[in-house]
């Protein structure tokens, strides 16, 4: 193509650019950080309305997901604290939850049948509840749920938030494999075909057969394959 | 004037390329929207307030596919010298959930209200709490969220207008942007001119 048709794209672009930097460079280009706290945290700082914030449905929150699992240390149902680093060398499923989260609650018989069906393959399921000990105990007692759960407000708060996810919704599973690299994190209610899928490649990825970022992308186009058809 | 469309063109398959690859981290390209997507909770629900002779109206705006629960609302007085009576909310709608049981759900939206008396006679700006919890259809929850409200005066000068509309940048900003790209224009344009020679005559 003629050179003078690059120079004039090429002065668009710079155009293009000039105005993006500046209104990146505009004080209240940049959102407050949200309000969230949980469970009875503090305010958030005061802000006059939500309401006079832009709509922009398209942006997802920002989520930058660490390589290697995070350290944090919990307390445990026995309130003892424990540290993720206690299941080292295996294959871990965190699933973030809390009890006042409906599809928390609807996903628990689903991580038990993982608990009992993956666990002999060095695979270990870990509940983290970001909620009020005392209720976390009287479900999971009730449950009789029998994988290991860790408990905390605050701290469990910041366990998640540890994970790259800005504003923390419940539930998320992170998958690492056995090294503790996290091959990926899903956010929202987890279903069984989604699970089998996720291990199966986590588990490919355990033997050695394919490298990590061929496995995330395995996992991406297969969640985009099991997902219903937003036209049917 | 066919150049300029050509590098229109190119420029706008340049963006579109940029756009796509920055658009959504891998992890969430995977699936569609209704699978791992999820707004920011402060636009999946928000809120605006303001104040109507003794009574304070809170209002959220929820997004489609979002609902909060009646039973996790609160309006709290957060200045000091203000008090606020037990907010009311109008009736919602039954949501039968196996795992939690019947909960009264809003969606759309919903406005609260709760008297209030001041004591200071306006010498501190009046503050209020709120708090409220809400999910997604798609399967997720937020966690409950407490935020630090101003409700201004209907109608005043400061009144608050409860509706959705955009605040764009204020327009010095806008006209320092815009200058921003018109010099980077004009440098590039300066640049890409360096080096060009005028045919000479043999």
């Amino acid at each position: 193509m003629h050179s003078r048709t690059w120079r004039v794209a090429a002065a668009l672009l710079a155009l293009v650019v000039g105005v993006w930097v500046g209104l990146r460079l505009h004080p209240h280009a940049a959102p407050p950080a949200s309000g969230v706290r949980v469970p009875a945290g503090e305010a958030s700082p005061p802000v006059p309305s939500d309401l006079d914030k832009p709509w922009d449905p398209d942006v997802p929150p920002r989520v930058s997901i660490p390589e290697k699992l995070p350290e944090f240390s919990l307390a445990d149902r026995a309130g003892k604290p424990t540290p993720i680093s206690t299941w080292q060398g295996k294959s871990l499923i965190i699933n973030f939850w809390a009890t006042w989260c409906a599809p928390c609650r609807r996903e628990i018989p689903l991580l038990e049948s993982l608990s009992r069906d993956w666990g002999t393959r060095n695979v270990q399921v870990v509940g983290v509840a970001v909620d009020y000990r005392d209720k976390v105990l009287a479900y999971a007692n009730d449950l009789k749920i029998p994988y290991p759960i860790l408990i905390g407000e605050q701290d469990a708060l910041d366990a998640a938030t540890a994970f790259g996810v800005e504003s923390p919704v419940f539930p998320f599973t992170v998958f690492t494999d056995r090294r503790g690299q996290i091959v990926t994190l899903f956010v929202g209610e987890l279903h069984k075909p989604q699970a089998d899928l996720i291990l199966s490649i986590v588990q490919n990825v355990n033997e050695d057969r394919i490298p990590l970022a061929t496995a995330r992308h395995n996992i991406a186009d297969g969640l985009h394959a099991l997902a219903p058809n937003p036209s049917s | 004037m066919n150049v300029l469309i050509r590098a229109s063109f190119i420029l706008a398959a340049t963006l579109g390329v940029v756009g796509l690859a920055a658009a959504k981290p891998w992890w969430l390209r995977g699936a569609t929207s209704n699978d791992t997507d999820f707004l920011p909770p402060d636009v999946a629900f928000r809120v605006g307030s303001r104040v109507d002779g003794n009574v304070v109206r809170v209002r959220w705006v929820i997004a489609d596919g979002y609902y909060l629960y009646r039973k996790r609302f609160s309006i709290a007085a957060e200045s000091p010298d203000l008090t606020v009576g037990e907010p009311a909310f109008p009736p919602g709608t039954l949501k039968t959930d196996p795992y939690l049981g019947e909960q009264e759900i809003y969606t759309q939206q919903v406005v609260g209200t709760a008297e209030f008396k001041r004591s200071d006679f306006g010498a501190h700006p009046m503050q209020i709490k709120v708090t409220y919890q809400g999910c997604a259809e798609a399967g997720l929850c937020y966690p409950p969220i407490t935020k630090v409200l101003f409700p201004q005066n209907a109608g005043g000068p400061t009144g608050q207008v409860l509706g959705p509309h955009t605040a764009g940048p204020p327009p010095t900003w806008l006209t320092a942007a815009l200058l921003s790209g018109a010099a980077a224009f004009l440098l590039a344009g300066l640049m890409l001119r360096k080096g060009r020679r005028l045919p000479t005559p043999n």
